[in-house]
């Protein structure tokens, strides 16, 4: 069998879910036996050539060049895999879409004219058809090994997308919203880092975005009901997924 | 003699680098050369700007640990560590010494992953004249080497912070919580074995093939008395600097250029800015004295003269400070004992701090002021890839003009050479800083 050709291609983003690729470092050595690396710039010289059966994307679109080379991207793999908050809901940089770019641009570069960029930060999903996305700010480099071995074999990465909440359940972790009164978002947040941060002993920030079907209203008045302004609970919600969260919101709001 | 522009044209050539591989980050390389002169040199960065600087102002002082981790993948600890110590500065409190040492461990963590992932799968491959660390069969055994040594500062950034990119332990006043003695100490035989084995691979670095390209320059890093440094000490250079932080980051002057998403940076001097260099070569010339006896014999034995003052030997400094990281790891877990308070209380106050502290990569610089309800108003951001790039440009200025009459070919690939021996972070550097004036 002749191996699957992958390429791993980044936007806008920290590289830490590319680092990811090389932090599997018991199984990097197998994914090159059973996979052809052709593209991959940060870890090789290769040069991007012809097409591929799987392309691995890490980043958001925000600036004009970005939008034009995904397309090519897309035309080029059978499969395309966004791994990331920023490639599948925008990423921290989408805090620029509440804002004004002119504002932003200004408090940063002394010559802002000449930094080009879009107004908004937005996932890959909004501009081309996305096979696969794997959630979370960074990826779990697990939920990386499944979809590349599913993909082998012809199956569906099982990936669960339930709320955090089953994790701390299963671990059993005490509420952190409930018994500690914290504002956790476990309740909207779907699984998926092993219920890190309630393990620490504190509230779930979001790092893997809204889960299916979230009630964040319902989750929202509660917050409020513990003494949080509305700034607050916006606050909690615009972090590294605040492009998707919001959205479910205003979705859940219908 | 008169010429024509198409003859001039004729004598002019341009080297260029699209897009740099095996750095992190998005760049490219353009040399222009005219009649045997270098006329134009830019590393262009064309990395997508994130405005971190922006929406930082108006988060309340909790989200800034989590928020500048998210610069970089690579060293997100760096980012955490300026960031908590500058707003503990702020608040006035200072932590206490299982916590300082703690926090110390994790730096080794990350300075153990961010080193030995450069060394060994970005700037070895240089050495061999191979495009990747798994293309040839004779290098994939130096390769899984880094890798091995890569999981263990992983592990260890793991046991301490949850995870290894982007850790959630670190809160102002201390960590959410200690990590217990078991888990630290069960990692320590791997450690040890990965000592030996790390002090025995700066022989290996010290025998690769060097271009010569030794120069006077000015070597930037913290000092500290008693310590080699991560999160404490004075900002000092072989050129005679050395002042607290906060007075340092007065003698930065950032500027713009017109293709480069990232600023750059200098040291004011009377009457220009001069590109200084910061990371593992400026700590290891400045900071030779703090290192273990051990750790010095061996650069002796590898037959490493010190200070070293060709930049591009910096994977030398890289893997003796990768030795010293396994040394301080090791050391810190013996001298651990479980201690219940996992971090001091702070009450929120207004004000401004300035911290730095040393990144893989080195000195990152912070600047926060807060309101009096803990939120962000104003704060500066000074990468180390930033700092550096003034320098890399000078860098690769002088090896051309060395080189003229050389094949373009082996211009363009030491010049990307000379590039990657920085260790670049470019996602790290497109965040620039804001002068005070908002």
């Amino acid at each position: 069998m002749k191996k699957p050709r992958i390429g791993i291609f980044k936007f806008t983003s920290c590289d830490g879910c590319q680092l990811t690729i090389l932090n599997m470092e018991d199984e990097i050595i197998d994914i090159i036996e059973l996979f052809d690396i052709a593209y991959f710039r940060e870890a090789t010289d290769k040069p991007l050539r012809g097409q591929f059966d799987i392309s691995i994307v890490e980043g958001s679109i925000s600036t004009d060049w970005q939008k034009e080379e995904i397309v090519d991207i897309r035309e080029n793999s059978r499969h395309l895999i966004t791994i990331g908050a920023c490639a599948t809901s925008g990423g921290l940089q989408a805090l620029r879409n509440w804002a004004s770019l002119s504002s932003y641009k200004k408090y940063v570069y002394p010559t802002p004219d000449i930094i080009n960029a879009l107004s908004t930060s937005t996932p890959i999903s909004d501009h081309v058809y996305v096979d696969y996305e794997l959630w979370g700010c960074p990826i779990n480099k697990h939920a990386l090994s499944e979809t590349l071995v599913s993909f082998l074999i012809g199956k569906r990465p099982g990936i669960p997308k339930y709320s955090l909440c089953m994790e701390c359940k299963r671990h059993g972790i005490p509420c952190v919203l409930v018994s500690a009164g914290e504002p956790c978002l476990g309740p909207i947040t779907k699984t998926g880092c092993g219920a890190l941060c309630t393990s620490f002993g504190r509230p779930c920030y979001g790092c893997f975005g809204p889960k299916d079907d979230a009630n964040i209203e319902s989750l929202l008045r509660h917050f409020q009901n513990i003494g949080l302004t509305q700034k607050d609970c916006m606050s909690l919600l615009d972090k590294m997924n605040s492009y998707a969260y919001r959205k479910v919101r205003i979705e859940g709001i219908k | 003699m008169h010429i024509g522009r198409c003859e001039l044209k004729a004598l002019s050539k341009i080297i260029k680098v699209d897009y740099l591989s095996r750095v992190e980050g998005e760049g490219g390389l353009v040399i222009e050369i005219k009649d045997d002169r270098t006329v134009r040199l830019r590393v262009n960065i064309f990395e997508a700007p994130r405005f971190f600087e922006s929406f930082l102002r108006g988060r309340p002082y909790f989200d800034v640990m989590d928020f500048t981790a998210r610069i970089c993948g690579i060293c997100p600890v760096a980012y955490q560590m300026s960031s908590v110590h500058a707003i503990e500065k702020i608040f006035n409190i200072e932590v206490e010494k299982p916590i300082k040492e703690l926090r110390r461990l994790l730096y080794c963590g990350e300075w153990i992953e961010s080193h030995a992932l450069h060394i060994y799968l970005l700037n070895g491959p240089d050495f061999y004249n191979i495009e990747s660390a798994w293309s040839s069969k004779e290098y994939l055994t130096i390769a899984k080497k880094g890798l091995y040594f890569k999981k263990l500062g992983n592990e260890i950034l793991t046991i301490l912070g949850g995870r290894s990119v982007h850790p959630i332990s670190i809160r102002v006043g201390g960590f959410y919580k200690m990590p217990d003695k078991k888990s630290l100490s069960a990692l320590l035989p791997e450690l040890k074995k990965a000592y030996e084995e790390s002090l025995k691979e700066i022989k290996w670095v010290a025998g690769l093939q060097f271009n010569d390209n030794s120069w006077d320059t000015e070597y930037v890093s913290l000092i500290h008395d008693n310590e080699y440094p991560m999160n404490y000490g004075n900002v000092a250079s072989n050129k005679g600097l050395n002042m607290p932080m906060e007075k340092f980051i007065e003698n930065v002057q950032e500027y713009q250029v017109n293709y480069s998403t990232a600023l750059h940076s200098g040291l004011k001097r009377d009457s220009y800015v001069s590109p200084y260099v910061v990371g593992p070569l400026s700590r290891l010339n400045l900071n030779y004295e703090k290192l273990p006896a051990e750790i010095q014999n061996m650069i002796k034995e590898a037959g490493i003269s010190l200070p070293i003052t060709n930049t591009h030997m910096s994977i030398i400094a890289r893997s003796v400070e990768l030795a010293y990281a396994f040394y301080e790891a090791i050391r810190i877990i013996n001298e651990y004992n479980e201690y219940d308070r996992s971090f001091i209380d702070s009450e929120l106050k207004e004000g401004e701090a300035v911290w730095i502290t040393e990144a893989p990569r080195g000195i990152l610089i912070h600047r926060y002021e807060l309101d009096n309800s803990g939120y962000v108003k104003n704060c500066t951001i000074i990468p180390p890839t930033s700092q550096n790039f003034a320098h890399i440009e000078a860098d690769i200025y002088r090896f051309v003009q060395n080189n003229i009459d050389k094949p373009e070919d082996f211009i363009k690939k030491e010049s990307e050479k000379i590039i990657r021996s920085y260790d670049p972070c470019i996602s790290c550097s497109v965040h620039v800083v804001k002068t005070r004036n908002c």
